[in-house]
């Protein structure tokens, strides 16, 4: 073997470490992929975790009687050994429904309602604060089979609630839709037309080249400086109303419109030349041509940028807090200028809550937002797959 | 058919393509003048060089001092971590991905790369205060070493996970443009793969991947939630990244939701903060942008 | 063409800004006394037929700002507030057409000392803290003041354990620190002749070597890390402590425990007292304003069994429950001088 390499007149013998050295290269190449992916895994594994707790919610199977005492002092309608056990939330409710239902009243009923959130965590066998009277209670409920966990419907129904059995992600998954349809109906237009004009009409002068550095640089400015932005100018000069989705749209319609730009330009130029020039044989104006020939072509680019803006921009919560969208806000908006908030603000909000329960909700807040991103990730690619032509 | 009319239609979408270019050069405009009267009225309350180049930053009190080197100390700390994780790991998966992978392997790992750009800066900072910083106390037990529990490492190394897809795809296209004829002329040299990539592929790309460290950085200097989430407040002028320490963005989020009175300087230095890092990215950003125009000029590329 | 209607929609809509009366509340202010304003605003939103009012936690400064900055149906109706409203923050309501506002008091919030569950209780003394946190320190002679060298509790008071000083405790911007600094700093140093020589009468400035980490408004974090990092303290709201009972406990100050009675009847040494401000011109247009207070300062809220009592507020006594009531069923307009009188109580 090693009598063959000496007669080979093109022996290297640094051979062997230069093919150490280049393997010792490659394992850090992949070693690097291997870390990224491996953070990712751990990272999902974790939150996966911790979230899925909050699938389920405990109900428990309680005597009600509906009279005119309960309809004032809704405490009433149930034995008081109960009355820690089941969720203030739907106590509350009982005078509401009496109003709405009068003929209930009188009648008793043994019904599902909601737990308390230390009796769910309690279920679930985390830490709870309950007294030892009430464990006992629940562990006879519990017997009885008169206390179960179910299915979480309340956590994709509800709006946010300073009662965490009763909190979900509803109405600020409302608000980031007004929030980014707000968005997309302001960067995607201008988006598309700063793009149109750089790339078909602008000619190489000074106000292009201005133009084309600031894109590149609004894209480098940190979030938090659009915060001020939004702050500055639609609040308090333009006297829009504060925490709205309006506003909060507008901000990070500001902030996406780089990307739509950067990704629209690309997709403009990736339509070849032949096909202005066959416009133009056939007579056709510069904006006939772009209108009906370039824009459709380059159109599944362009919609591939403008989703990947969304989704950075459906993420981000740093310029809201200044403007005033992380708050309180259960009630979803009725229209963009209500006030709103939105599922990052929601997941920094119940982040922050000294209730235990909210650890698995904000958890499952995270899950809904990387499933929305997932897809919304997962649009982008199958578009940009499915009309990808090669010229 | 060109008539009259058609032109002037014509002519109105023309100025309203140009009305929506310089929309991106008002909203610079506009962020710049929604910080820079209030940092000017600061200024006028406290000294501009002190402000610059003071060590000691004591808000809320009486003769407050704003001395804000110990911020800026305390945000170039946690950037140069952040920069000393996504650098080497951004890069080795942007060579894995154009020189070694498959291209049926780096369809997939690209998307994945994607989903981690996409995870929101509130999800990371989280995992940097509760899994990471505890993670860091308890490895530095080992070695005798005290770390605080929002360590200045936690937060740069979970920034440094948040700016690995930004450098691996950026610097992952750049490679992709090298010329093929540079791979082939030497491999056919009779260097090996590795050596192509080390001594050939990696300079010519270097303008770009430098842009795409310089982003990085500007995207880790401006980062917001992760730092607000897992960093310290305490402005901290040292040299030990166990320690706490607090940063540009957090003291802006700071002195702007907190119980200050409105018009105290306390309130009024965000907006000065804010000035810095108005500043400071722009010009990595200029500094970014010459670099990868050096690299397209050199090989008369213009599809990045 | 996008833009155009874009541009004729935003003016519309700015047109529109100052509406006529309006459904929904608006409310700003403390982080400390958003959890109980945002529970009241979710009782009133399910049980009233008012939308659910927005609850902002901007803090004092920042609710206040807001509140003050405009007298028109655009600006907040309720500020919250950890704290008395300042002067400086009257005169800028005065100035900007905000002139009829109304204070009440709802509650006591006790500042506690916290520290690992799996530790050894520890009792405190107002002035062991002092001289653990302030950044100036007496020295020996008691004749000249010093850079704080204290580094473990022993060293301050030999009956204290072995064990390093660190604490926890919200940062330079918060109400909570200010409220801290002026009960546990400013009324002792206040007393003590060293600092009045040295013309530092009030002093009450913490140390900044690391000994104090200021930890932000997210008090849950402090709680996480107090029971990996035994040996720290953290200072929060008592509503935390009872939250977290499994993982944290009470430090005792000058021998009393944080409880409820203890800091409702002014034992405990550290507690303050929790606002709302009311603008008043408001309440014509927006209706909701009116049954929400009644509905905050009724006693099944914000009583000793009320449901506020059990997410860690601290009640107020009948008499100073009434004392609000009276104020805010007529409206009674805050003065200059109210404020001026009884500055920090």
């Amino acid at each position: 073997m090693n009598n063959q390499k000496n007669h080979n007149p093109f022996y290297d013998p640094s051979l062997s470490s230069r093919h150490r050295s280049a393997r010792l290269f490659k394992a850090f190449t992949r070693g690097s992929i291997l870390i990224t992916l491996a953070f990712l895994c751990f990272f999902i594994f974790d939150m996966v975790r911790t979230a899925y707790p909050a699938m389920w919610q405990s109900y428990v199977k309680v005597e009600v009687s509906y009279n005119e005492k309960s309809s004032k002092i809704s405490q009433k309608a149930i034995d008081k050994k109960f009355r820690k056990i089941v969720s203030r939330a739907w106590l509350r409710s009982i005078p509401k429904l009496l109003k709405q239902q009068p003929e209930l009243m009188g009648t008793t009923a043994n019904q599902w309602v909601l737990a308390d959130d230390q009796v769910d965590q309690y279920m679930k066998g985390h830490h709870h604060n309950l007294k030892q009277k009430q464990v006992s209670v629940i562990e006879t409920l519990k017997t009885n089979a008169q206390i179960e966990l179910r299915w979480n419907n309340i956590f994709l129904s509800q709006g946010d609630s300073k009662l965490p059995e009763n909190a979900g992600v509803y109405s600020s998954l409302i608000g980031s839709i007004f929030t980014l349809f707000v968005t997309l109906a302001i960067a995607f237009p201008l988006g598309v037309m700063t793009a149109i004009h750089l790339e078909e009409f602008a000619r190489d002068n000074m106000l292009t080249r201005i133009i084309e550095v600031n894109i590149n640089n609004l894209a480098a400015i940190p979030s938090i400086l659009f915060g001020l932005l939004g702050l500055a100018v639609f609040i308090n000069l333009f006297g829009l109303p504060r925490s709205s989705p309006l506003v909060g749209g507008l901000t990070l319609a500001l902030m996406t419109l780089p990307i739509i730009i950067v990704s629209a330009r690309a997709a403009l130029r990736s339509v070849p030349d032949s096909i202005r020039q066959a416009g133009y044989g056939l007579g056709l104006t510069k904006i006939q041509i772009i209108q009906g020939n370039v824009l459709p072509i380059a159109f599944p680019g362009i919609l591939t940028g403008t989703i990947i803006g969304l989704a950075q921009a459906m993420g981000e919560t740093a310029p809201l807090i200044i403007i005033g969208m992380i708050a309180f806000i259960p009630d979803s908006p009725n229209s963009i200028t209500d006030a709103a908030t939105v599922l990052p603000a929601q997941i920094f909000t119940w982040a922050g809550m000294p209730e235990r329960a909210y650890v698995e909700k904000t958890a499952a807040g995270i899950m809904v937002i990387l499933l929305i991103l997932f897809f919304l990730n997962a649009a982008a690619i199958y578009l940009r797959k499915k009309y990808e032509i090669k010229w | 058919m060109i008539t009259t009319k058609g032109n002037s239609k014509e002519n109105i979408i023309r100025f309203l393509l140009i009305f929506a270019s310089v929309i991106s050069i008002i909203t610079t405009i506009g962020i710049l003048f929604s910080i820079f009267f209030q940092a000017i009225e600061f200024f006028q309350l406290k000294s501009f060089w002190y402000f610059l180049f003071g060590t000691e930053w004591s808000p809320g009190q009486e003769n407050s001092k704003f001395g804000a080197l110990p911020i800026f100390a305390g945000t170039f700390m946690i950037t140069v971590i952040a920069l000393l994780v996504a650098i080497p790991v951004g890069v080795g998966s942007a060579i894995y991905m154009s020189e070694y992978s498959s291209r049926l392997r780096r369809n997939i790992l690209k998307p994945i790369l994607e989903i981690l750009a996409g995870i929101p800066t509130v999800v990371y900072g989280f995992f940097a205060a509760l899994t990471i910083a505890p993670a860091i106390v308890s490895i530095s037990g080992w070695f005798g070493l005290t770390a605080a529990y929002n360590s200045a490492l936690a937060c740069g190394i979970v920034m440094g996970v948040m700016i690995i897809p930004i450098i691996a795809s950026l610097s992952d296209d750049v490679l992709r443009a090298v010329p093929n004829s540079q791979r082939n002329a030497s491999l056919a040299l009779g260097m090996t793969h590795s050596e192509t990539i080390r001594h050939i592929i990696v300079p010519s790309a270097m303008p770009g991947i430098i842009s795409a460290g310089l982003l990085g950085l500007s995207k880790a200097i401006g980062e917001t939630m992760i730092v607000v989430m897992a960093a310290g407040l305490r402005p901290n002028l040292s040299w030990n990244p166990l320690e706490d320490m607090t940063t540009v963005t957090v003291r802006i989020v700071d002195s702007l939701v907190g119980d200050h009175a409105f018009d105290s300087p306390d309130t009024m230095s965000a907006f000065a903060l804010g000035l810095v890092l108005f500043v400071v990215t722009l010009v990595l950003n200029m500094i970014s942008l010459s670099q990868i125009r050096k690299f397209k000029a050199k090989y008369k590329i213009n599809t990045l | 063409m996008k833009t155009l209607i874009f541009v004729l929609g935003l003016t519309v809509i700015f047109s529109n800004a100052n509406a006529s009366p309006r459904d929904q509340m608006k409310i700003v202010g403390s982080s400390t006394v958003y959890p109980f304003s945002s529970y009241v605003a979710e009782e009133f939103g399910s049980v009233s037929r008012y939308p659910t009012p927005v609850v902002e936690s901007t803090g004092t400064g920042g609710g206040m700002k807001l509140f003050c900055s405009d007298n028109s149906l655009n600006s907040p109706d309720i500020a919250n507030a950890s704290r008395r409203m300042k002067i400086k923050e009257f005169n800028l309501c005065e100035r900007n057409g905000v002139k009829n506002i109304t204070e009440a008091m709802f509650g006591y919030d006790g500042i506690v000392l916290a520290q690992s569950e799996k530790n050894k209780p520890l009792n405190i003394s107002k002035k062991e803290l002092l001289l653990a946190l302030i950044k100036l320190v007496p020295n020996e002679k008691q004749d000249k003041l010093i850079d704080n060298p204290y580094q473990f509790w022993d060293q301050i008071n030999s009956n204290l354990p072995h064990r390093k000083i660190s604490i926890y405790g919200p940062p330079a911007s918060s109400g909570t620190r200010d409220a801290f600094e002026e009960m546990v700093f400013e009324y002792q140093t206040d007393e003590i002749k060293v600092y009045r020589d040295a013309g530092l009468k009030g002093y009450r400035i913490i140390r900044t070597d690391g000994v104090y980490i200021p930890s932000g408004e997210n008090d849950n974090l402090i709680v996480k890390k107090l029971s990996k990092d035994t040996a720290a303290l953290g200072i929060f709201g008592y509503s935390f402590l009872t939250e977290n009972s499994d993982t944290i406990s009470g430090v005792t100050i000058e021998g009393i425990q944080p409880t409820a009675k203890n800091i409702a009847t002014k034992q405990y040494p550290i507690s303050r007292s929790l606002f709302f401000y009311i603008k008043n011109d408001h309440t014509k247009d927006v209706p909701a304003i009116k049954e929400y207070i009644e509905m905050f300062l009724n006693v099944d809220l914000i009583g000793e069994d009320g449901l506020l009592a059990e997410i860690g507020l601290i009640p107020l006594t009948d008499q100073e429950i009434k004392q609000s009531h009276e104020r805010t069923s007529k409206y009674q307009k805050l003065t200059l001088n109210e404020l001026k009188k009884n500055h920090g109580f």
